[in-house]
């Protein structure tokens, strides 16, 4: 949207949130996605401050895709959300997309964790732009994350394409300037020009046969997608999306992202081509840097795509050599950058050995029941992704096995069956992952006769990323009680032999039902309901403090993994003590207590 | 009006202690006063307790990156003491440091998968070069708000008492930003802040 004008307006706003106001300037009229961060909040902005837009988190990052795809085929702007992980779930939806006719505009968006801030595998969203050939637009700052949305959806239909729109883990959680038109008025966009829409199989399957035919019916089936991304190839080179700074001829650098501004703010002399399609790349302007300077580098956070794509222009261009990646360098920083390329920049090195802080569960959380009972009986067990993974790390190893999202059913499963089922190897999922792709593992162990055990952990919200509604909650943008599916009646309509529902602190019937679908011979599920702690701010009882007279300073309480606990040091004495502000006094910690020292 | 040409600032703690309310309440401050602002906010893995630090830029220029190179921090404002020394290599030479003494234990060292420092960390802290103001919230616990709670906002009226800017404005924005309920505690708070910081000013 161009502004500038006197009715134009200004907000702080954090990538996100411009993200959200982007789609609406768009005239998007359909958002689906699947929650990952940094960039849930699109989503939630969206659904705040855009009631114009129809919202929804969809079971998968797949079915998002799908959903968008089907909004889109019929004539109207439609996004789709989820991080880079969530784009290998959605990657065969978006490969049906590529090089097929676009109606409506499609974007995805499509977070990195650059740097892996929020803990996620060192993935870059880009790959897919290479291998399925779409564009992919990467913003440096708020308002390029609001700018590009608009401009991807123009490029979708201009170039029938889907577009990827990549913010990181910085750009989404920075706050900076946003400004926009006041006297913007919302109207969904409508475009239908294309009958039929087919996978690429198809379509190229009658392109190529049919090739020089005229009859209608064989040529509506036409779409040169290869033409289309040449011509935005060539279109690139002049695009406002990408901007070519000539300035000192020592140093020319090709970046994109918020490595543009560390490099901008290192070196305020150097040439710049700062690349806002990244996808594909305008090789005139490459060119044109490349004659300007000495010696051209290349600055991009993630892997080493326009690295490699520009060596394939015959460029010779100075990147990982450089600045190895990961797991050499995490993210650019404007320190790395300075300290290659300014030489007698000072050297700052952070504190040594100051101690790292492990993931832990938030007090009260019903994961660490099952962890403590799994260790405690040395079930062996795989985790999924959910806030129980916590439990694979090394100070509580209550689990041996931990994946994809979704994934645990199946572990478990070809674990049991290469074992001949003698070691009873169990599954834990949450119920985020469950409905995601977690669904598709039981069924199978189910109708392949399996003897797994599933434990799956009720807490009416996706929790890790801050408790987005799933398939089960009791709440979420298009609630109705009517709709809420019952992950019990679920599991036995879907054949599960044994199927039980326990309150996660009721220790005893928690410890006795998971032990009982253990040793049963058949396939089984143990539900393990208890809200979420932090989502729902559930009540707290009283907390629990330790008698230090009697704490013989075993610390098989702090290996509970309980937030609350801790170890400190007076004087030279360790104490283990409970921290009163965060005990949620749920008491799992007294029943670990070999002296009783824990009470309330 | 406008002399300070800017500042960089890295406000560090861990999650739940109210960080980014903290920077929220500054970028609304600054950006009446006509500053140009970056604000970047770095939670890391792990749920409650786990390290947060939010980078904050105001500048009469636009402000390019995200994030503040080591070495141009003017302001380290950390509300646990750990978490200070990740960022004291960070500050200028004339860069001050504001601290609390509260610490939250690291897993690692609870459960010994790693040594504790063998020194103090409130020593390490006081043994650097620069200007520093340590504050114990035990020493500042009141009947009236819960320090635990609202250490984010008592290190506001500090901060805002530091640099003599306008409290009615500050406390305005506290007013206009914070739920009803919580709006009378955080003010006792505020001005708890504001009144210990004057006392150490005098005798700075």
């Amino acid at each position: 949207m161009k502004t500038g004008n006197e009715n134009a307006g200004m907000k702080m706003m954090n990538g996100n949130e411009a993200i959200a106001r982007g789609a609406y300037e768009a005239g998007v009229k359909v958002a689906a996605g699947y929650p990952g961060t940094p960039s849930t909040e699109v989503m939630d902005y969206t659904h705040h401050y855009y009631p114009e837009i129809y919202c929804e988190w969809a079971t998968n990052e797949k079915v998002a895709v799908e959903v968008a795809i089907g909004a889109s085929f019929a004539g109207h702007r439609s996004l789709a959300l989820m991080k880079t992980v969530g784009l290998h779930v959605a990657a065969d939806a978006l490969g049906g997309a590529a090089g097929s006719q676009i109606n409506g505009g499609l974007v995805l968006v499509v977070s990195d964790d650059v740097g892996r801030i929020a803990g996620d595998d060192y993935n870059d969203c880009r790959h897919y732009g290479n291998m399925f050939n779409i564009p992919v637009l990467e913003p440096s700052d708020s308002q390029e994350a609001k700018d590009f949305m608009v401009r991807a959806f123009e490029i979708s239909e201009a170039y029938s394409t889907p577009v990827i729109l990549k913010p990181t883990s910085v750009t989404c959680k920075t706050t900076s300037k946003v400004v926009f038109d006041n006297d913007y008025k919302y109207e969904a966009k409508y475009r239908n020009i294309y009958p039929i829409s087919f996978s690429k199989v198809i379509m190229t399957t009658i392109m190529t046969k049919a090739k020089g035919s005229e009859h209608p019916k064989l040529t509506k089936c036409f779409n040169d997608f290869v033409a289309n991304m040449r011509r935005l190839a060539v279109d690139s080179n002049e695009s406002e999306l990408n901007r070519l700074e000539l300035n000192g001829k020592k140093i020319g650098i090709i970046t994109a992202g918020t490595p543009y501004y560390y490099a901008k703010e290192v070196l305020p002399d150097a040439s710049f081509l700062k690349l806002g399609l990244v996808n594909p790349l305008p090789a005139k302007l490459i060119r044109e840097l490349e004659a300007h300077v000495d010696q051209l580098y290349v600055i991009e956070d993630g892997h080493d795509v326009i690295e490699k794509n520009i060596k394939d222009l015959g460029v010779s261009v100075i990147g990982k050599e450089l600045w190895p990646k990961f797991p050499d360098m995490m993210r650019f920083t404007p320190d790395v950058i300075e300290e290659k390329l300014v030489p007698d920049a000072p050297k700052r090195t952070p504190m040594k050995d100051v101690p790292f802080r492990l993931p832990v569960a938030c007090a009260g959380c019903s994961h660490n029941f099952i962890s403590r009972i799994l260790k405690q009986h040395k079930i062996k067990a795989a985790a999924d992704v959910t806030c129980g993974l916590i439990g694979c790390f090394p100070h509580m190893e209550s689990y041996q096995l931990q994946k994809c999202m979704g994934s645990s059913p199946g572990l478990a499963h070809g674990y049991n069956l290469a074992t001949d089922n003698k070691e009873k190897f169990v599954a834990m999922i949450g119920d985020g992952g469950f409905w995601a792709t977690g669904i598709n593992g039981l069924l199978n162990l189910v109708f392949n006769d399996s003897q797994s055990t599933l434990i799956i952990v009720d807490n009416n919200c996706l929790a890790m990323t801050g408790g987005q509604h799933i398939a089960s909650s009791d709440f979420g943008f298009n609630y109705k009680q009517e709709n809420r599916l019952d992950i019990a009646k679920m599991c036995e309509a879907i054949g599960v032999t044994d199927v039980v529902t326990v309150d996660a602190y009721a220790y005893e019937e928690l410890e006795q039902s998971i032990l009982n679908a253990v040793n049963a011979k058949t396939n089984s599920v143990v539900i393990v309901k208890k809200p979420c702690v932090t989502k729902f701010k559930l009540p707290k009882e009283t907390p629990f403090c330790i008698d230090q007279e009697a704490c013989i300073k075993c610390r098989k309480c702090i290996n509970v993994g309980c937030l609350a606990i801790e170890s400190k040091t007076k004087n030279g004495e360790v104490e283990i003590v409970i921290n009163e502000d965060i005990c949620t006094g749920c008491g799992l910690c007294s029943t670990v207590c070999p002296t009783e020292a824990i009470k309330n | 009006m406008m002399q300070d040409t800017g500042k960089n600032i890295i406000i560090a703690g861990v999650g739940g202690q109210g960080i980014l309310l903290f920077s929220n309440l500054l970028s609304k401050f600054y950006l009446k006063l006509g500053y140009e602002l970056k604000i970047s906010d770095v939670i890391g893995l792990g749920q409650r307790g786990g390290g947060v630090e939010s980078h904050f830029r105001y500048s009469t220029k636009p402000v390019l990156s995200p994030f503040i190179k080591a070495g141009d921090v003017d302001y380290l404002i950390s509300f646990e003491q750990t978490e200070a020394l990740r960022h004291l290599h960070s500050l200028k030479e004339e860069g001050v440091i504001f601290s609390s003494t509260y610490e939250l234990t690291s897993t690692s060292v609870n459960t010994r998968l790693q040594n504790d420092l063998a020194e103090s960390k409130m020593e390490i802290i006081n043994r650097t070069e620069n200007k520093k103001f340590i504050i114990d919230p035990e020493k500042h616990k009141s009947s009236e708000f819960d320090i635990s709670k609202m250490m984010n906002i008592f290190m506001l009226g500090y901060y805002t008492e530091f640099r003599g800017y306008s409290h009615d404005e500050m406390i305005q924005i506290v007013k206009e930003s914070v739920p009803a309920k919580f709006i009378e505690g955080n003010l006792k708070a505020y001005e708890k802040g504001a009144a210990v910081a004057r006392e150490e000013l005098v005798t700075a």
